[in-house]
Formats: structure tokens, C-alpha cells, sequence
């Protein structure tokens, strides 16, 4: 019998865990003692049945309609289609503040869609709190970004297959069924997962746009533990909630739909030969109209910071900025290499060493760290290494790891399946060229991994820069991000400063995306 | 009988010009160096490029207006073949239905062509269960079950071992001379077709280089020496 | 070439920075960081300060008062803090119950607040009203009490912070509980209809008003004068309420664990003194526990004076702060 052999990876997941883990006993043990199991009550269960509609129903909407767009996206071309993509992928960074004004800079009370109505003669009242409000601000931030990783996922399909379509005179619906379709079923149950995640967890925008206590998620909950009753232990034991219910979440999802084997090769930008069909023509024109309409007036509501930019501009915003890229880049380089340990990892389970359960297990971790309250972690982790850190730097250490951990699902989600497809496809090359360690990382994986991993990193490092829920633990005069800045504005009755910091923030993000593109086609 | 007349492909870097004629139900081996313009000719014939000028017609009747689906052309590609979420018999059925929705004899015809390739018991299988050389033979077996007249095989056999390679080339011939059809196939070994084909063309730099019989074609590769090595 | 300039530029930096801190004791003071922001009161408070103390003043900051109580409960005796400055009333008997404060030992009479003050733990430094803005273009004539407020069915639409996680938002809780007692759960039922919803903080309430998304917004009587001093508008109003209104007011403490009590304590004596109080309104906008010696602002003096201040006893809200909030629950959660 082998031993079975443990892999760089195994260590930096037994690492995360072991830290998390390490933070939640902190927490635990910092309670009074007195506190035993909580019990799921009346309000806790409806809390959780509302975070279950809310979040389905928001991930649905975002599935559907970013497939769809990614769909009409793969099917068309037109000019400014590069820069749409790329703004596709930044949606998910706009602080949830400045997504809730935009939703009503639209659609409230006052909005852009009630002044038109009005300015027609139309005398009713729009109001959109409740689902309607939480739906539209979710299926904002979320459906382009979910348009933008299927769109990548389409444009894998293999040139070949295609040129069979061709070849065999597929129809566009067998288009859809035979390459469409699998490649999204590909990437269907990770999407689904974090969106779920991410909407489940949805805290300030549930508050705002919920229109009444009721509409509340286990975040809510977890919040008025941690900073309202001081009740740290109840503040873990809902944590941990919240992970079973995520991890559960996850587990069934990975197991109604395992992904299919990988087999792409690269191609440039083909026309597709489905564009021709008049029906999807005629389909295509009315997504993209419905996406422009629906999309185009939120991200264009965030223009109106544009008139106080010049109020902004001072040596704070220099250096915020300039803090605020330093921690995206460290957070980002953090999440980017966990992500490849831990992808290397399954990746050495599944293929070299035969274990597809302990594998698959592996790839539960990024997940469920995304189901980890970020304030429960950043205190459990504040109270682990206050002994040995000075006060006025724990911040600065803990903003990037923390940030660096929230990331790493989104950075596993761009960089795993390209390890795997390397291992597929020169494995067993490498194998016999007896290729290992580092050699094999630069010959083989690297240039597959190389683009994926840009993506990855400005995703991760926009995320971070977006990030409020950290820094507000623990900024200060000392230690200020652009988001940072932002909220000081609003809690200073300084609300048009604030949306302009919001629109700095969002075009940072944007050429963070922008470049990052630009530098990973550069190679191809 | 295909025939092609002076069809030109330009690109920024690269000029094709091509002119050949091929005889019905032979086995014309395409050799050449990587990059050379064998893969550019394959597909021109099978109408994923379309030349600026020139002929190409198959039994008198012009080829170049019809898309890829209404060619009497059938394509194997050196990968990527198979759509891994269909199993063995359905990716076979394409070939002859693209929707599935197979007749009962239909579905016979599915089965008795796997067989012609050694492959009857594989039917259920999906193709990430199977060799790189089973896989082709399931492609093969949709190529031929479309009934199209000519099959176009771009280095469809590289990736496998020697003798793997030359069983393959056995079987494609076998089955060729069977179903009485014509077969263009580009290859990286002039070698392992010298005793199958009736004819080979060596494609330089966007030309016919040598048109003739594999044994002319092969000597004329040795003649040339080190300024055309025909594999890469 | 360029990083030994900076190395040395560092290194010089450094033996400076150590040489003052070696050379003034430095007190700890937590706070709340819009306090010490770049907008807040801070920079002001600490140069006056250290101008009179000979020592360094050095600001660390959490998010808000809960967080400050959060942080002083992880980090227990441990804590660098030598004083506390910014927690609220309702936050007091929770803190007490940490047992890290000590006794400030002050004679605090003749402060300008509407109650008297007894605590022997915490020194109050300023304090506001809590009540309803609304803008005066839009909204001609506001309620007169809580109750107009409650019992119109076609009243303003109003926007409220979440009690469980927002100050005003506790606060307003409370004062609809001290004005209708054991018949708030009716009286949010009531109301309910007319609450475009509760927000997790003052920012988002605030934010939503300015937006137009509702008629008044729950926020303090002291922030028109930030719309009239700052933004020269003078549409914002607070509305006035007949049966008084709740009282908001934020206290300093020093912990018993400090190194130097003297010095904290002189610093919970400045926070009493002119240089400290004349920065409250139009740094922290909010009301002065001693009225500076060259007055109020103007815009200050316009505000409205509520006659009544209602206010529970920081015991009072620990004990009953859980039922409160279910009943609330029970009551706008359907």
C-alpha cells in the first residue's frame, strides 16, 4: 500500500481551517460560559426562511437572465463589445450602498422610471421596497457578473466542435443542446453556489430595500451578537449555522451536477453559425435591449457622483487610494496563490492519487469560506493575534488576509478548472517526460493557468478594494481606503462627496479589470 | 471525381493556392510541413474557408456556393471529435440525424456501423471513458454512417502510437473500399500510407509541391533533403 | 540610490518619532471614528489638548459605539485604552458591567443637559434630541406629536434605522415604548404601513430621505443646522413633538486599568472645559454639555427646543432591551 502523499495544498487548507477554526474557539470561549446551543426559534426561523426565498429567488433571476445575456453576448458582435465585457465583470464590486441609491435613483419613489411615468401623465406611486427592491439591487450586482464567467465558460467550446455543428448542419436549438448547453451545465452549479452565498449573506441592501424587519438574513442576526448584545458566542454558533446551511447547500449542488470533462482548445473570436437564425436574432435583440434597460440606467445612476468629483479631490484621497490598491494587491496576491494551492491540491487527489472524496471535499473549502460571517472571522482572528501584535497594526495585517480569504472563493472559481484541464491534457505528457515540482508548474500549467489567473487576481483585488465591512473594524485616521472615505462622508451628512467616491471606487475597479485583460491577452 | 482549379487563400502572412484533382473512390494521403497548408486545403474542401477565386467541384456540380452541411463532405478532426455528454451511439447517430430521433432501422444502421469498427459492445459508453484511439473510431463510424461521398480526415491518427497509427490506416481502407468512398486524408508520416494510397500530394507553403504516387512523392521528399523535411 | 534616501528618510523618521513619544507620555483615547475623522471634532481636540497636557494624544477608533463596546469586551483588561470616549447612554449599563471603568470623581453640576446628571462613572459631553427632518418644500405641515404621527392613517412616510443595529434606530424604539407603553406593539402595527422600511444605519435612513424616497426620516433636531451652516440651505426642519422627545447623549469614561489616571483624568476634565465644548456643535453637531462662553452658533440657536426630554435609565434599557425588540418584532415582522 502507498502512502498516500501530502501535497502543498493539503497544508494550506489545513492552514485556512485550522485558522478559522482557531478564531471561532476564541470567540466561543470568550462567551461567558453560560451560553449552551442556541435554539432555532420562531424568529430565527423566519429569518431563515426568508434568507432561503430571498436568496433563491435572487439567484435565479441572476442565473437566468446573466445566461441569457452571456448567450446573446457569445452570438453578436458589435463595437464597444470588449469594454461592455470588462464592465460585466465589475458590477459585483460597487459597494452595497451605492447600489441601493442607484436602485432607487432608478426605481423609487423619485426615480428616473417614476419621473418618466409622471412627465406622461401618470399620476400612481412606484414603490419597490420588499422582494421587489432586494431582487432588482441582487440581480444587479449579480447577473453581469454571472454573464461574464458563462460567457468565458461558451467560449470554450472547442473550434472543432463547432466546425462539426457545421459540418453535420446542426439546427440552433441542436446548437444550444449539444455546445451551449454543456458548457454551461459546466459551470452552472459553482455560479449557483456563490450567488446563493452571496445573496444569502446580503445584509445592508436586504435592510434597506426589505421594507421591514421581517425581511432580515442570518447576517442580520449574526450582527446584532457580535456588536449589539456582546454575545460572542451566540455570534459563533450562528456563524456556524450559517456555514452548515452553505456547506449543505454546496454539497447538494455539486452533487445533482458533477462537471464534465474538460475539453477545450483555444480560438479566437468565430462567428458563430446560429447568428444567422432571424428567430435568434430577434431573441438576441431583445435581451441585450431588456439587459441595456434594465442595467444601463443603474450603472449610469452612478455617474451622478460625477459633478462632485472636484469637492473630492485632496491628499486624503491620494493616500486612501494608494492604501486602498496596496491592501487590494497584497489581498489579491493572497487569495490568487491559496487558490492555486488548494486548486493543485484537488487536482493531485483526484487525478494522481485516486481520491476524488477527499478531492471533492478540498474543493467544499473556498465555499464555505464564503459562508463565514466576515465580522465573526475578523474578531475571532482579532482575538488570536492581539498577544503578539501591536494595536495600531492589526488592522493593516488583518484587512488583507481577511479580504485575501473572502476572495479566494471567486479566485478558486477562475483558476481550478484550468489545473485541472492542464492535468487532463499533459499529465500524462508530463508524466513521462518525468516533468515535477516547478518545472511542470512553469512548462505546463503556467501558460494555461496565465490568463485565468489574471482575471483572477483583478477580480479579487477589485473585490478587496470594494471591501467596506473590514475596514470599518478597523479604520481610522491611520489607516483610510477609498471605501473608507466614502462611508466618513456619509456619516458626515456628506452624501454627493460620497457618490463621487463611489464612482472613483467603480472606475478604479473598471481599469483594475480593464488591464488585467489587456495584459492576459497579450500572450495568446 | 474532385477537381480544384486555382483556389487562392490570402491572409496577411500567408498566401494558399491550390490545384489538384482527385479520383473517385481512391485515398489521396495530403503530406507536408506543419504550418505548409494541409489543414487549409482539408477545410477549404469541407467549406470552413472559402477561397477568393478559383473552382471546386465535385462530379461536375460546383461546390463553393453550399455551406459545410450540404457538402457531400464528412470531416474527422485530429481531436475534439465527440461531444463528451452523448454517449457512444448517439455521437455516431449525428451523423445520420442531428436531431436523435432515430428510426428503428435507423437505429440498426447506428449499431452495425459500430461494429464495422470494432466497437459494438461500446454503444452506452461516453467518450471520456475511451481511448484516443477508440474515439476516433467512433468518428470514423459517424463520418461513414452520413453517407456523404468524400471523407475528409485531418491528421486524424497523430496522436496515437506506430502501430496504432498503421492499424487505424488499415481500417480506414478496409472500410473505404467497402463503402466504395473517397478518402483525403492529411498526414505527419508519409510512411504509414505508402502501401494503402493511390495517391499523395506534398503542400509547401500554400502549393502543390508533388502529385503523384506515394512512392514518387516519398523519393522526391528524400530528394529534397533538409530544405523540406515533411515532418516537423 | 532612491531606497537608501528613503531608508534613510525612515530611519530618521523613526528616531524622531521615538525620541518625542520617549519624551511625552502618550494617553490612549478610544473612540468612535467619525469622531476622529476628517470630519469630526478630533484634530481640533487633540492639539487643544496636547497644547495643555505636554503629552501626546493618540486616537484609536472603532466603528461606532457598539463596536467600541465590542472591542473593549474582547480585549478585557488587556486593553490599551486609558480612556473612552463615545459611548452612549444606552450603551452605559452594559459597559459598567464589563468592570473596566473606574470612578471619574468629578463634580458634574451645572451642565447644560435637560436631566441631571448622577452617574459617577461616565461624564457626559454632549447630547442631542432625537427627532424627524423632513424637508419643509416637500412636507408643509408635519405632525405635532408622536401620536398625529402614529394614529393618521394618511400621515408622511417615514424612514427608520433598525433598532437591532443602529443607535437612533434604539433610540427611536424606545421613545415610541416611553410614550405608549404596553401599547407599542399597537402603535408600530399602526404605524407599519407608513415606514418605507428600517435601515441598518443613520447613513442609508438619511441617504433614502435626500433621495426623495420618504417624507421625514428619523435623525437628530440638530441637523438642520448642518444643512443651514455647511450647505446654506434652509429647507430641513426637525419636527417638534408634543410629548416631548427622546434624549441622546454620548459619554466619556476612563478604565481602571490606565497607567496614568491622572492624565486621563485631566483629559475627562478638558472634555468639560471651553476648548473641548466649542467644538461639539459644528464638529460633532450635536448639542454642548456646557454652553461655550461665545455661545451657540447661529444656527443652533434656531433649531427647535423641545420643552420635554424622555429617557430611560441606562439599567432600564439593558433589562428590558430584548423585550422591547421582540415586541417590535412581533409587531412590524408579518
Amino acid at each position: 500500500m502507498r502512502l498516500r502523499q501530502l501535497h502543498l495544498g493539503d497544508a494550506t487548507t489545513f492552514a485556512i481551517v485550522a485558522l478559522v477554526a482557531c478564531g471561532f474557539v476564541s470567540l466561543l470561549r470568550i462567551g461567558d460560559g453560560g451560553t449552551t446551543l442556541i435554539s432555532i426559534g420562531p424568529y430565527l426561523q423566519r429569518v431563515l426562511i426568508f434568507s432561503f426565498v430571498q436568496a433563491g429567488l435572487s439567484t435565479l433571476l441572476s442565473l437566468g437572465l446573466g445566461i441569457a445575456l452571456a448567450l446573446a453576448l457569445a452570438r453578436r458582435q458589435f463595437p464597444g463589445k470588449e469594454a461592455l465585457l470588462t464592465f460585466l465583470g465589475t458590477t459585483m464590486v460597487i459597494p452595497t450602498i451605492v447600489a441601493v441609491f442607484a436602485v432607487l435613483a432608478v426605481y423609487g419613489r423619485n426615480g428616473w422610471v417614476a419621473q418618466s411615468l409622471k412627465s406622461l401623465g401618470w399620476t400612481g406611486s412606484i414603490s419597490i421596497f420588499g422582494y421587489p427592491g432586494i431582487l432588482i439591487a441582487h440581480v444587479f450586482l449579480n447577473a453581469p457578473f454571472v454573464a461574464k464567467v458563462t460567457l468565458d465558460g461558451l467560449n470554450l467550446v472547442p473550434a472543432e466542435q463547432w466546425r462539426l455543428a457545421t459540418s453535420l448542419g446542426f439546427s440552433s436549438g441542436q446548437i444550444f443542446r449539444h455546445l451551449d448547453w454543456p458548457a454551461l451545465r459546466a459551470d452552472l452549479p459553482g455560479l449557483a453556489i456563490l450567488v446563493f452565498l452571496l445573496c444569502f449573506k446580503s445584509f445592508a441592501i436586504v435592510l434597506a430595500l426589505g421594507g421591514g424587519p421581517s425581511r432580515a438574513t442570518l447576517e442580520v442576526a449574526i450582527y446584532e451578537a457580535l456588536k449589539v448584545d456582546l454575545d460572542f458566542a451566540r455570534a459563533a454558533w450562528l456563524a456556524l449555522l450559517q456555514v452548515a446551511i452553505c456547506v449543505i447547500i454546496a454539497l447538494a449542488l455539486h452533487g445533482v451536477v458533477s462537471r464534465p470533462p474538460a475539453a477545450t482548445t483555444f480560438r479566437g473570436p468565430m462567428q458563430r453559425v446560429d447568428a444567422a437564425d432571424y428567430r435568434l436574432k430577434i431573441l438576441d435583440s431583445v435581451i441585450l435591449l431588456f439587459g441595456l434597460l434594465f442595467l444601463g440606467p443603474l450603472a449610469l445612476s452612478v455617474l451622478v457622483g460625477l459633478g462632485s468629483i472636484p469637492d473630492i479631490l485632496d491628499l486624503d484621497l491620494v493616500g486612501a487610494l494608494m492604501t486602498s490598491l496596496t491592501i487590494a494587491a497584497i489581498a489579491g496576491s493572497l487569495a490568487c496563490s491559496l487558490a492555486l494551492a488548494i486548486g493543485a491540491a484537488v487536482r493531485h487527489h483526484r487525478i494522481a492519487q485516486a481520491s476524488p472524496r477527499w478531492a471533492a471535499l478540498l474543493d467544499l473549502v473556498p465555499s464555505a469560506l464564503l459562508a463565514i460571517p466576515p465580522f465573526a472571522l475578523t474578531a475571532g482572528l482579532f482575538l488570536l493575534i492581539r498577544p503578539w501584535i501591536d494595536q495600531a497594526r492589526i488592522g493593516l495585517i488583518l484587512l488583507p488576509v481577511v479580504n485575501g480569504l473572502g476572495a479566494l472563493p471567486f479566485a478558486y472559481r477562475y483558476i481550478a478548472p484550468r489545473l485541472m484541464q492542464a492535468e487532463e491534457r499533459y499529465g500524462r505528457l508530463s508524466e513521462s517526460l518525468g516533468m515535477r515540482g516547478l518545472a511542470r508548474l512553469k512548462i505546463v500549467d503556467w501558460p494555461m493557468v496565465q490568463r485565468p489567473l489574471a482575471s483572477a487576481f483583478a477580480l479579487t483585488a477589485a473585490l478587496s478594494f470594494g471591501d467596506f465591512g473590514i475596514i470599518a473594524l478597523f479604520g481610522g485616521p491611520k489607516l483610510r481606503t477609498l471605501p473608507y472615505l466614502l462611508y466618513e462622508r456619509l456619516g458626515a451628512y456628506r452624501f454627493e462627496e460620497a457618490s463621487a467616491l463611489g464612482l472613483i471606487i467603480l472606475t478604479v475597479a473598471f481599469l483594475l479589470a480593464q488591464v488585467s485583460s489587456r495584459l492576459s491577452h497579450a500572450h495568446d | 471525381m474532385l477537381t480544384i482549379e486555382n483556389c487562392r487563400l490570402t491572409w496577411p502572412d500567408f498566401t494558399a493556392d491550390y490545384s489538384l484533382t482527385i479520383d473517385e473512390g481512391t485515398l489521396c494521403a495530403v503530406a507536408g510541413p506543419s504550418g505548409g497548408g494541409k489543414t487549409t486545403l482539408l477545410h477549404m474542401i469541407a467549406g470552413f474557408e472559402t477561397p477568393e477565386c478559383g473552382r471546386l467541384t465535385y462530379r461536375g456540380r460546383n461546390l463553393l456556393p453550399l455551406p459545410p452541411s450540404q457538402r457531400p463532405v464528412a470531416i474527422v478532426f485530429q481531436d475534439h471529435n465527440l461531444f463528451p455528454h452523448l454517449s457512444v451511439a448517439e455521437n455516431v447517430a449525428l451523423g445520420l440525424r442531428p436531431s436523435l430521433r432515430l428510426s428503428a432501422a435507423e437505429m440498426t444502421a447506428v449499431l452495425e456501423m459500430l461494429d464495422a469498427v470494432g466497437l459494438r459492445s461500446y454503444d452506452r459508453r461516453k467518450p471520456g471513458d475511451m481511448s484516443g484511439g477508440q474515439r476516433q473510431r467512433v468518428a470514423l463510424a459517424r463520418a461513414l454512417i452520413s453517407g456523404r461521398p468524400l471523407i475528409v480526415l485531418d491528421e486524424p491518427f497523430s496522436s496515437l502510437d506506430p502501430q496504432l497509427r498503421r492499424d487505424m490506416i488499415r481500417l480506414v481502407d478496409t472500410l473505404r473500399r467497402k463503402r466504395n468512398v473517397t478518402v483525403i486524408m492529411s498526414i505527419h508520416t508519409p510512411e504509414d500510407v505508402a502501401d494503402v494510397a493511390e495517391q499523395m500530394v506534398l503542400i509547401i507553403d500554400g502549393k502543390v509541391a508533388v502529385n503523384g504516387s506515394p512512392a514518387k512523392v516519398v523519393s522526391c521528399i528524400y530528394d529534397r533533403g533538409s530544405s523540406a523535411k515533411p515532418t516537423s | 540610490m532612491f531606497s537608501r534616501i528613503v531608508f534613510a528618510l525612515l530611519s530618521s523618521f523613526l528616531v524622531i518619532g521615538t525620541a518625542l513619544a520617549q519624551a511625552k507620555p502618550v494617553l490612549t483615547v478610544y473612540t468612535y471614528s467619525s469622531f476622529a475623522g476628517k470630519y469630526g471634532p478630533g484634530k481640533a481636540v487633540k492639539e487643544r489638548f496636547e497644547a495643555a497636557c505636554n503629552c501626546q494624544l493618540e486616537w484609536v477608533t472603532a466603528e461606532d459605539a457598539g463596536s467600541l463596546l465590542g472591542r473593549l469586551r474582547l480585549e478585557g483588561t488587556n486593553t490599551k485604552a486609558d480612556v473612552v470616549l463615545g459611548l452612549d447612554m444606552n450603551l452605559a449599563s452594559e459597559a459598567k458591567s464589563l468592570n473596566l471603568f473606574a470612578l471619574h470623581d468629578m463634580d458634574l453640576r451645572g451642565l447644560s443637559l435637560p436631566v441631571a446628571w448622577t452617574d459617577d462613572t461616565f461624564v457626559p459631553f454632549d447630547w442631542g434630541y432625537l427627532a424627524f427632518v423632513y424637508d419643509t418644500t416637500m412636507l408643509a405641515q408635519p405632525p405635532k406629536s408622536l401620536k398625529e404621527l402614529v394614529e393618521n392613517p394618511s400621515g408622511p412616510k417615514i424612514v427608520l434605522q433598525d433598532p437591532r443595529t443602529s443607535a437612533p434606530g434604539l433610540g427611536f424604539l424606545l421613545w415610541m415604548q416611553k410614550v405608549y407603553g404596553d401599547q407599542s406593539g399597537n402603535a408600530w402595527t399602526q404605524l407599519k404601513p407608513r415606514i418605507v422600511t428600517f435601515t441598518k444605519g443613520w447613513s442609508e435612513a438619511y441617504g433614502l430621505f435626500l433621495k426623495g424616497e420618504a417624507d421625514m426620516v428619523m435623525s437628530y433636531t440638530t441637523s438642520p443646522a448642518y444643512h443651514v451652516s455647511v450647505e446654506k440651505k434652509d429647507q430641513y426642519k426637525a419636527a417638534a413633538f408634543e410629548e416631548g422627545h427622546y434624549l441622546h447623549v454620548e459619554i466619556a469614561g476612563l478604565t481602571r486599568t490606565t497607567k496614568q489616571p491622572e492624565l486621563a483624568k485631566a483629559f475627562l476634565a478638558f472634555c468639560l472645559s471651553d476648548s473641548f465644548q466649542s467644538t461639539m456643535p459644528e464638529g460633532n453637531w450635536m448639542m454642548p454639555v456646557k454652553t461655550p462662553q461665545s455661545g451657540l452658533p447661529q444656527a443652533f440657536q434656531d433649531l427647535i427646543q423641545p420643552q420635554k426630554a424622555l429617557l430611560y435609565t441606562p439599567d432600564e434599557v439593558q433589562e428590558n432591551r430584548r423585550a422591547f425588540v421582540d415586541r417590535w418584532l412581533n409587531a412590524t415582522a408579518r
